[in-house]
């Protein structure tokens, strides 16, 4: 393990490891060493001391921090503040069983997206800029401090959820928001998932503005304390002023009377559950996360069902699902086959109970003509091949 | 501005080469008059003219993928055109390139309300999508000024904005899917209905790429259902920093408003003699501050906003109780281009952004500037973003009044970076900005950017000399320092 500082004992650690034709593994606290592919570095490279908040301004909706800062000090910052990360980052330490929700870093480096993610964007839509080491061993940056920009390439797209395949970012330049003053949740008991898509697909057209939309199972919705009669629960949950969100909800409860409102703190609560997949931590075998167009998640959930036994649940109005089922290939290959018969998506290996990621691609594998494409990325940035490489795609 | 060396051999090819494009689309889709062309010698930054080497009008996104493999065999040069409203040159045609123009892709493919999105072909126009869902209810956020022209496949090229891109984003926030052909002609899809790459997140590095890494032929855009009620506040003050304070104060108020804008006493004047919409004429700033969302919460916000503006010491504001009122709020805003178009022969839109804080000591510096280079600037500002869009005011009939206003813009974008901001909010580097961009980017960071470039177009064949100030060949651009030593990188000459 080589521990550094800054970006440019990082330079001289890649510059290194480049004449010595080495592949280095990146990671701070290594809470999502689980995702991806299994990959044999030389060395790794701890980054951890990449921390601390550098500029906060919350009047600017600006914040500048190192990217090895923990979450729960990021989320301290912006509390005193009454902020947040719009993009409500998920904390899966328990399904991938690690200790904490990491740090600000690795969040980018998924670009990991929780609920919110629906209506309010993910955490690649956040970065607006980023000072980095690139596996050339040469200092970059991208981007800027300000919230709207268009000079030169949206570097900072790219390095979301790049894995740590491309550079090391050092200082990270995010936009923030005001935390609403209040939200509840609307269920509404459906017959199916079907019938729940429809409902949420319902209140998206019209202007009542939910901004989560989420479908549980009746046993799954059982595990997070909520119990209410009907197969499939649809729900929405309202933010804003107190006012705003009292009108709304009044207006839903009046137009369906099915429907059941849990008021702010068991809202909260379970957004909290939906967003940390706590829902399914205890269930057996794989878990996968898929995301596909929000109308196609009955169709693709149907084909599964016939082949398998599992648990899921959606969120995003169907748009991302969480399903924990078998082990082993088959189970990630009927996804990908139900994604490429209902408009394509990408299904993606969360927790390996076994040995599942030596049978399929925990990523989603990509065409020829797009691996083609991402090698050349790759290579652009890293030509060597020095950061976490193969920790996406095998050869990138 | 001097662009690349034209290619005379390609030049002299000319005819072969119409003759050639004319096996690829139909014989009328490829224009080589040269009063054809004419039509296509600018875009919206019409200070610069330059015939194309001939206009090529595809079909089909097979027909675009045809084009391309031909001109990247035949190392011919290609510029990507939409409706032509760039501001930044994005779109200038180039003496030795073929000019690839969308305007046939206009077919809204698909609207999708279960999947909240459309499809639709990149030479639709903006507004376009909005009128396609407008009567269910729904409607298409980004709204860059020109979006009754603009075309969204040059709305992703550019990453346009508008004045409600504080809380509803840029183009890039609103993208889901775009399909993609690439300088070899190869036809590749982006993302799609579903939300976030799960690889490299290449559409979002081909929105704002300004046509330099592939031509977008199709694009999948999220729509939304149109908020239920939108009002607007005028509000006016005798001075710009307490005008900055207060859009600060909202912010800090935990309030986001659908948009926050702001004009200075030029501006406001010029626009009041052109509207009549009831601006304050002695004011010295003015904000337009509009609240959208359902009724009870726009009505609650907008007398909160009333309060943080009066204890920031407005000296008057006004509420709009109608629709009529809102729209006339906006009137005199959105007509001050061509109002300051009234009282100045000429004008240049600048367009950078500084962090908010900064307003007040940005305009003390235009105002020094101002009486520096003998030339007026009226200011309206997206405020809530810190975009600024200076304009400067000068005749070009007066021998050196262009390079002066040219050289005012030129400080204010320096004083944008050195506030801490950037060169360019919404409008794009393209031609305008690409010799700036050595302020914002040292040498190393501009490389790295254009090694993406190599790795869609090794060749740069496509859109060359916009964006960048220098161009590197690949193979240089390619070459390691492994010895942390100094491995010369020739440059190529300046253009």
């Amino acid at each position: 393990m080589i521990n550094v500082t800054g970006l440019d004992d990082a330079a001289a650690v890649i510059a290194d490891a480049m004449e010595q034709q080495q592949h280095l593994g990146v990671q701070a606290m290594a809470t999502k060493a689980a995702l991806g592919r299994d990959a044999n570095y030389d060395e790794m490279i701890n980054v951890s001391a990449f921390s601390g908040i550098i500029d906060y301004q919350p009047d600017e909706l600006i914040l500048t921090l190192r990217a090895g800062t923990p979450m729960h000090e990021v989320e301290s910052t912006l509390a005193s503040a009454n902020q947040m990360l719009a993009f409500e980052v998920p904390d899966l330490h328990k399904i991938l069983a690690s200790k904490s929700a990491g740090t600000i870093g690795g969040v980018l480096a998924i670009n990991a997206s929780g609920p919110r993610r629906l209506t309010a964007g993910a955490a690649r839509d956040y970065l607006l800029g980023f000072d980095a080491i690139s596996g050339r061993g040469e200092r970059f940056k991208s981007g800027g401090k300000v919230m709207k920009n268009v000079t030169g390439y949206d570097l900072s797209k790219l390095i979301c959820g790049s894995y740590g395949t491309l550079a090391i970012f050092d200082e990270v330049t995010l936009k923030t928001l005001p935390k609403p003053e209040t939200n509840i949740s609307l269920l509404f008991p459906c017959d199916d998932l079907s019938a729940a898509v429809a409902r949420i697909a319902g209140i998206f057209a019209s202007p009542h503005e939910p901004n989560a939309a989420a479908i549980l199972p009746q046993a799954i919705a059982a595990k997070a304390g909520v119990n209410v009669a009907g197969a499939m629960l649809a729900i929405i949950r309202l933010e804003g002023i107190d006012v705003s969100v009292a009108d709304r909800a009044a207006h839903l409860l009046a137009a369906y009377k099915e429907c059941v409102k849990l008021d702010t703190d068991a809202s909260t609560a379970l957004w909290q559950q939906i967003r940390d997949v706590d829902l399914l931590a205890d269930a057996d075998g794989d878990i996968w996360k898929l995301s596909c167009a929000p109308a196609s998640a009955p169709a693709i959930i149907a084909t599964l069902f016939d082949q398998f036994d599992f648990q899921f649940f959606a969120d995003w109005a169907g748009g991302l699902l969480w399903l924990a089922g078998p082990s082993g290939a088959e189970f990630g290959m009927a996804m990908r086959s139900a994604l490429a018969a209902n408009f394509n998506g990408h299904a993606q290996l969360i927790r390996d109970s076994g040995n599942s990621k030596d049978a399929i691609a925990p990523l989603q594998p990509l065409s020829s003509a797009h691996y083609a494409l991402h090698k050349r990325v790759k290579s652009a940035f890293d030509p060597r091949s020095v950061l976490n490489f193969g920790r996406m795609h095998n050869g990138i | 501005m001097q662009m690349p060396e034209p290619d005379q051999a390609v030049i002299d090819r000319r005819e072969t080469i119409c003759r050639d494009l004319r096996e690829l689309v139909a014989a009328d889709c490829v224009i080589d008059s040269v009063e054809g062309r004419r039509a296509y010698d600018a875009d919206g930054l019409s200070a610069y003219r330059q015939l194309p080497l001939a206009v090529v009008l595809p079909e089909t996104v097979e027909q675009i993928a045809a084009v391309m493999k031909y001109c990247h065999s035949e190392g011919i040069k290609v510029v990507p055109r939409g409706s032509g409203t760039s501001l930044s040159g994005g779109a200038l045609p180039l003496a030795d390139a073929v000019l690839v123009g969308l305007g046939k892709f206009n077919r809204i493919l698909e609207v999708d309300y279960a999947n909240r999105c459309v499809v639709a072909q990149p030479g639709v126009t903006n507004l376009a999508i909005t009128h396609a869902v407008q009567a269910d209810g729904f409607y298409y956020a980004p709204d860059p000024s020109s979006q009754i022209a603009c075309s969204v496949g040059g709305n992703v090229a550019e990453n346009s904005g508008g004045i409600h891109c504080l809380k509803y984003g840029l183009t890039t926030n609103n993208l889901l899917g775009i399909e993609l052909v690439t300088i070899d002609g190869e036809i590749l899809r982006l993302g799609g209905k579903h939300l976030d790459a799960g690889d490299y997140d290449l559409m979002g590095v081909m929105t704002g790429s300004e046509g330099l890494l592939g031509i977008v032929s199709e694009v999948t855009l999220r729509i939304l259902q149109k908020p239920a009620t939108q009002r607007a506040l005028l509000v006016g003050f005798d001075d710009t920093g307490s005008a900055a304070k207060a859009v600060g104060d909202v912010i800090g108020a935990g309030i986001i408003p659908a948009g926050m804008e702001m004009m200075d006493g030029l501006a406001i004047n010029a626009a009041e003699d052109f509207a009549n919409a009831g601006y304050p004429r002695g004011a010295a700033a003015l904000l337009i501050i509009e609240l959208d969302g359902p009724e009870i919460e726009v009505n609650t916000l907008i007398d909160r906003v009333a309060k943080i503006m009066d204890s920031a010491g407005a000296s008057s504001l006004k509420v709009s109780n109608s629709e009529e009122e809102r729209n006339l709020f906006w009137a005199g805003r959105k007509s001050a281009f061509p109002a300051v178009g009234r009282i100045s022969p000429d004008y240049l839109c600048m367009d950078g952004t500084i962090p908010r804080r900064r307003l007040p000591d940005m305009m003390v510096r235009m105002a020094s500037l101002s009486q520096k280079y003998g030339l007026r600037v009226a200011n309206v500002f997206h405020a809530g973003d810190g975009n600024l869009h200076p304009l400067i005011l000068f005749d070009a009939n007066q021998p050196d009044e262009l390079q002066r206003a040219e050289d005012f813009g030129a400080d204010i974008l320096r004083a944008c970076v050195e506030m801490g901001g950037v060169l360019t909010g919404e409008h794009g580097v393209g031609v305008e900005k690409r010799d700036l961009m050595g302020i914002q980017f040292t040498e190393d960071d501009m490389k790295q950017q254009q090694r993406l470039k190599c790795a869609f177009d090794a060749d740069h064949l496509l859109n060359p000399g916009k964006v960048f100030p220098h161009l590197h060949r690949c193979a240089e651009l390619g070459r390691l320092h492994v010895h942390k030593g100094k491995m010369p990188f020739p440059d190529l000459p300046r253009f």
